[in-house]
């Protein structure tokens, strides 16, 4: 069955291979002064504990976002993004998507 | 005296529900059962969650702002609390999650910049492989490159998009403003890749996405290459395979 619709030949498939191959050798995939390794590095938020404001007792009991987090405005970049349903929102839109209402305060 | 799983699953509950009772057996030096220190810490809980979501999805953040990416971050943590201890596991499911999120239902293409940083970062944490060398590739014959089956670095992941996803991830991974995009431009296919210690990623050409999943499955060069081909007639073999190889994305080759 796959005889029959194979639009590329083994000679093909070796000549691409020799191609790239030698395109490859020219150039490491890898600089070898960019393998330093770097241990004792955690990505932010991701050490057991963390002093500081955020995290320690500058946080109250009430901060409770859950019930109106999508009356907040969309600051960000998306507003550089256009597309077919209108671009981001700088100020909180009632009726997007269509169809829907929301409450805007 | 309750067993310790109780005692963990009543306090995993209080933690969650802002509305539930201080658990059993918390005390403070001045009562029992410190209603606000007790918020405290849950908040606490909440905001070192929301942390980590934020240095995972920084874009994501960028793009929807801080205030609101951490009131979206808060509502995901309540729905998905982790289930691993393990931090850098955190955080698999955002993309779905905006998927369901109506307030972001306005970006569609949000739920795919959240899938290339989530790739991102199981490629930053993935295992330490090096590339095939020049030397390995020289002796391979390329009579048989038709039957190579490629080992890819578990790193090596595919992101495919209706909408310009590297190009919006890219565009904002700058310190600079980002350019305008047009979300309409068309789809784009990302490749992740890790070839040393920083993560890469690249904007796939045609075809190349299913090349690189056929091969990632074990198909052959190429039944992998016929593949990309009955996906999109202009893929270039020579131009992706070197491509992949020069990204570091293959460890090793053998003949099938």
């Amino acid at each position: 069955m796959e005889s029959k619709t194979r639009k590329m030949t083994s000679l093909a498939v070796a000549g691409a291979f020799a191609a790239s191959v030698a395109a490859v050798g020219a150039t490491p995939a890898v600089a070898a002064d960019d393998m330093v390794k770097c241990y004792g590095i955690a990505k932010k938020g991701e050490n057991d504990c963390k002093a500081g404001p955020g995290t320690s007792c500058s946080g109250t009991s009430t901060v409770d976002y859950q019930g109106n987090a999508w009356k907040l405005v969309k600051k960000g970049t998306c507003t550089q993004v256009s597309t077919p349903a209108g671009k981001g929102s700088l100020s909180c839109l009632t009726s997007r998507p269509a169809g829907k209402t929301y409450d805007c305060g | 005296m309750s067993r310790l799983s109780e005692t963990q699953t009543g306090f995993a509950h209080a933690v969650r529900n802002a509305d539930a009772a201080v658990p059993e057996g918390v005390v403070s030096h001045l009562r029992d059962k410190p209603r606000k220190r007790f918020g405290i810490y849950r908040n606490n809980v909440y905001v070192s969650l929301i942390n980590v979501l934020e240095g995972r999805f920084p874009v994501v953040a960028r793009l929807l702002g801080e205030e609101f990416f951490k009131a979206t971050a808060r509502v995901f943590v309540e729905h998905h609390p982790p289930a691993s201890p393990v931090l850098m596991r955190y955080g698999g499911a955002f993309p779905e999650f905006l998927e369901t999120f109506e307030p972001v239902s306005d970006l569609p293409w949000l739920p795919d910049v959240a899938r290339l940083e989530w790739a991102w970062n199981l490629a930053y944490h993935a295992a330490d492989r090096d590339p095939i060398s020049p030397e390995a590739l020289a002796t391979i014959d390329p009579a048989s490159a038709d039957s190579l089956v490629f080992e890819l670095h578990s790193a090596v992941q595919v992101v495919r998009s209706p909408y310009p996803v590297v190009t919006i991830w890219s565009e904002n991974s700058k310190d600079r403003e980002p350019g305008q995009i047009d979300a309409g431009a068309g789809g784009e296919d990302g490749l992740i890749v890790r070839p040393g210690i920083a993560v890469d990623v690249r904007h796939l050409p045609p075809g190349g996405a299913a090349f690189i999943t056929a091969l990632s499955e074990r198909k052959t060069l190429g039944s992998a290459a016929e593949r990309a081909l009955a996906e999109d007639e202009s893929f270039d073999l020579q131009a992706n395979l070197g491509g992949l190889i020069g990204s570091g994305a293959v460890v090793a080759l053998e003949t099938a």
